[in-house]
């Protein structure tokens, strides 16, 4: 599943499964004899100031052999695009939007039309400045039928690429199809980087964008190498260079790490016990991502027995997702309550119905499905997925749910079964913005609405708020929403985890939150 | 004797036909639609169809196995559905890296273990037969990625001697490649060893036991004499078919090793083709598996034939 789930579309191979879930299994042994055998992870990353200069050797999973550099394309090599571009908006570490190209954008009073105004004095990398013309190209390029963007989903009901304006050179007027107060939270999207006006054939290969590095050498699913641009208009990197290697297979890549080979390991989730073999060495530790995981555990609204709004309520009520958190993610994370909005999102509703295995039994009896058997599909394509299926079984027995886990080949997990089999596990990343979290996953018929969920009151309260230009008033929309997701909806999300990083106790000044990556602070110690 | 070869090649040839057919079979019983696989989740109705109809899936299977092992006969495998370029050039660059650790594993595991079996078999039942026949059965019984990861954690990460992974392209040098070879061809070798160990052994006891070693012997000649000149040749004969199915089955050992080294081999380029649905790639890869199985075997038997004489002349009582 490519697009906002970013990891979905990595190449997970059948060895690396393999591998990786008899690591699994391992930990979930001494994970099942409770808190005592938590492990020690570190909190955070290395404290202290990185030294200038130095190159960093990071680690990534080839996307495939079709990888481009082109931001919008759905086979982008995801880790070189925070550092050769920058967007018009980007997310603030409090999941506020901020400033990147764009310096203030405003919407007019019926948010139908949107102004934004641009950074002067920025470069791209061959020289030329950076203007709002590029800005419009960027947005055109992501319409176009030709790019087949992801994002082209989102942006097409909202923008009529023939009726952008850009009336002086750092001004962008974009009018809306319908008034949307979100608008620029959707250009956030990593397929949202600006590229030069006129580059979309070129740009797959060259890589020429406003970012802090520039590209030095690129190839798809191979080895590649950044430098460091020093006309960067927030000022020159940390770093001399970045280089990038692709190993496909997760212990590979561990290794690598523990050997000293590379400095970080891009878009890896580690499993508890490679995480603490790698946090026990002398050259290795974890670094957290708070909350950055989301898990869901998804139930098809069109398949049998979850038609049945009571069965889904059911289902939900049966469980305790603090057991989940407890079992699953050994603590490393926070319990979900079936919100899919993670706490660290302003909009985030707190309130929640509490988990109730009496009430569960007595709405699957009222809905004739007392003693309720279902399959659950997991597979090693993530290694939290078996473990929080098997905690859902264990703390589902309560209510009288019968839960069968079966496991499904990693390769195939996300064209075989997810959005296919009624129920089954899956994940995304969390640090997209609300409106697009419920446009994109639960409104009726949106592309990955992956509970195949519709409801007109829902969509209805969505457009609401989304045209609602009083920001109190708006917040208060979407809390609606989630108490209506919660209640109605078919996804059960048990819990946000911390995303484990392994990174070189030689990095310093590593920070990153949903999809943002600081790569102008990153650096070494004793480069 | 000639008649043997010509039937023995015929058989290998058939054996080929079939496991090409096989092969193309079992590519396209694949789970998981190609169309989609290659062109992502997001593609459009429309392009998934222009694709199906690009990749002839449309038209009956008979036409397009004929189509692709006609290319084949020719060295043309097509192009691969991701990266676009040609399958033949793309699987001999990564065989060649591959083919790279076969070297050394061959010439590690093939000298080694003959080497120790002879001396097992030599010293039946004494100790140095225990230690050889015990390390020997532990070899047999890990499996290669386990015994992989073990001599990472020694090689590599303990002690840095030798890198954990291999961080070139496929493209890369034989001196760029050449300090990564050791550890992968070590483990594989360690595996494959423990048959030819065992199967020497077994060939030098059933030897030294036979009535014209035991004359040999009578003769006066030298322990040392008698192995070398009399036992080792018909000890040598039943190792080497196990020695054949052992190089062939590298194919597919080297497959999980490789992956364990980030490798930039045709293991590596399997997996991640199977990964993709990149059929032309998956299905050349195959039939060159097969190819190196087949001739294996006959190499084997042929080698055999030539090593020993009741063989040789059986085709010509006939």
């Amino acid at each position: 599943m490519p697009d906002i789930h970013h990891p979905g579309r990595r190449s997970v191979l059948a060895a690396a499964a393999a591998g990786s879930a008899s690591l699994g299994a391992s930990w979930l042994l001494t994970g099942c004899t409770g808190a005592s055998a938590a492990p020690a992870l570190p909190r955070g990353a290395q404290q202290g100031t990185p030294d200038r200069g130095g190159t960093l050797r990071i680690a990534r999973p080839p996307a495939s052999e079709a990888e481009t550099l082109d931001p919008a394309s759905a086979l982008s090599a995801y880790e070189y695009l925070g550092a050769l571009y920058n967007r018009l908006v980007r997310i603030g570490a409090n999941g506020e939007l901020a400033p990147d190209l764009a310096e203030s954008w405003e919407p007019d009073s019926k948010a139908r039309t949107w102004t934004f105004r641009l950074r002067k004095g920025v470069a791209f990398h061959d020289g030329h400045a950076l203007t709002s013309a590029d800005a419009a190209y960027t947005l055109r390029h992501i319409l176009d039928k030709a790019t087949a963007s992801p994002q082209a989903a989102v942006l097409a009901p909202l923008v009529d690429p023939a009726k952008l304006r850009t009336p002086d050179a750092h001004t962008l007027v974009v009018p809306l199809k319908t008034p949307n107060a979100e608008f620029p939270s959707l250009l956030t999207h990593y397929n949202c980087y600006v590229i030069p006006d006129g580059s979309a054939r070129g740009i797959g290969r060259t890589g020429i964008g406003t970012g802090p590095f520039k590209l030095e050498s690129f190839a798809p699913a191979g080895p590649g190498r950044i430098t460091a641009f020093t006309d960067h208009w927030a000022g020159r990197p940390v770093l001399d260079a970045i280089d990038f290697y692709s190993v496909a297979d997760m212990s590979a890549r561990s290794n690598a790490l523990l050997a000293g080979q590379v400095d970080l390991l891009s878009q890896t989730n580690l499993d508890f016990a490679t995480a603490r073999v790698v946090a026990a060495s002398d050259r290795a530790t974890i670094a957290r991502v708070e909350n950055a995981q989301w898990y869901v555990l998804p139930m098809l609204t069109t398949e049998k027995p979850f038609t049945d709004v009571r069965v889904r309520q059911a289902m939900k009520l049966a469980y305790d997702p603090e057991h989940v958190v407890k079992v699953a993610l050994q603590g490393a994370g926070t319990p979900g309550w079936d919100n899919p909005v993670p706490p660290s999102d302003p909009a985030h509703l707190a309130a929640h119905p509490k988990h109730d295995p009496e009430q569960a039994r007595h709405l699957l009896k009222k809905a004739g499905h007392e003693g309720l058997t279902v399959d659950l599909y997991t597979s090693s394509y993530d290694p939290v997925f078996t473990p929080m299926a098997l905690a859902y079984q264990d703390s589902a027995r309560r209510a009288g749910i019968r839960v069968r886990v079966k496991t499904a080949a990693a390769d195939s997990y996300y064209t075989q079964i997810w959005m296919k089999k009624p129920l089954m596990a899956t994940y995304w990343y969390t640090g997209r913005p609300v409106d697009q979290l419920f446009t994109q996953v639960f409104r009726g018929g949106s592309s990955y609405n992956e509970t195949a969920w519709s409801d007109k009151a829902f969509d209805a309260l969505l457009d609401r708020a989304r045209q609602e230009t009083d920001d109190e008033r708006r917040r208060e929309l979407y809390g609606e929403a989630q108490t209506f997701v919660v209640e109605k909806g078919g996804a059960m999300t048990p819990m946000f985890a911390d995303r484990l990083v392994g990174i070189s106790r030689k990095v310093r000044g590593y920070a990153e939150h949903g999809f943002e990556f600081d790569y102008l602070g990153i650096g070494l110690k004793g480069a | 004797m000639l008649s043997f070869i010509a039937r023995r090649v015929l058989a290998a040839l058939g054996t080929l036909v079939l496991s090409s057919v096989l092969v193309f079979l079992a590519v396209q019983a694949l789970p998981g639609d190609v169309a989609t696989q290659v062109l992502g989740k997001d593609a459009t109705p429309d392009a998934v169809a222009a694709l199906r109809e690009k990749l002839r899936l449309d038209q009956p299977a008979w036409e397009r196995y004929a189509d692709w092992i006609g290319g084949a006969l020719h060295g043309d495998f097509g192009l691969s559905l991701v990266s676009g370029k040609a399958v033949g050039s793309e699987v001999a660059m990564y065989l060649g890296n591959s083919a790279l650790i076969a070297l050394v594993t061959v010439l590690f595991a093939v000298t080694g273990s003959i080497v120790l079996g002879i001396l097992a078999g030599l010293y039946r039942d004494r100790w140095p037969d225990h230690l050889i026949s015990t390390v020997g059965l532990v070899g047999m019984s890990v499996p290669e990625f386990v015994v992989a990861t073990v001599l990472v954690l020694c090689f590599s990460v303990a002690l840095p001697w030798f890198p954990a992974v291999v961080l070139y392209g496929p493209e890369a040098s034989v001196g760029q490649l050449m300090p990564a070879v050791w550890l992968p061809a070590l483990a594989l070798a360690i595996v494959m060893a423990a048959y030819i160990v065992r199967m020497a052994r077994t060939s030098v006891i059933d030897v030294m036991a036979s009535e014209y070693v035991t004359t040999a012997r009578l003769k006066g000649l030298s322990t040392w004499r008698v192995v070398t000149r009399h036992a080792l040749p018909s000890a040598l004969l039943p190792t080497l078919h196990v020695i054949a199915l052992n190089v062939a089955w590298l194919a597919g050992g080297v497959a999980v090793v490789e992956n364990v080294f980030n490798y930039p081999g045709i293991g590596k380029l399997m997996l991640a083709s199977v990964q993709n649905r990149d059929l032309p790639v998956i299905q050349a890869i195959a039939l060159i598996s097969a190819v190196v199985y087949v001739v294996c075997n006959l190499a084997a038997d042929l080698g055999a034939m030539a090593l020993n004489p009741k063989l040789r002349t059986r085709g010509r009582t006939r």
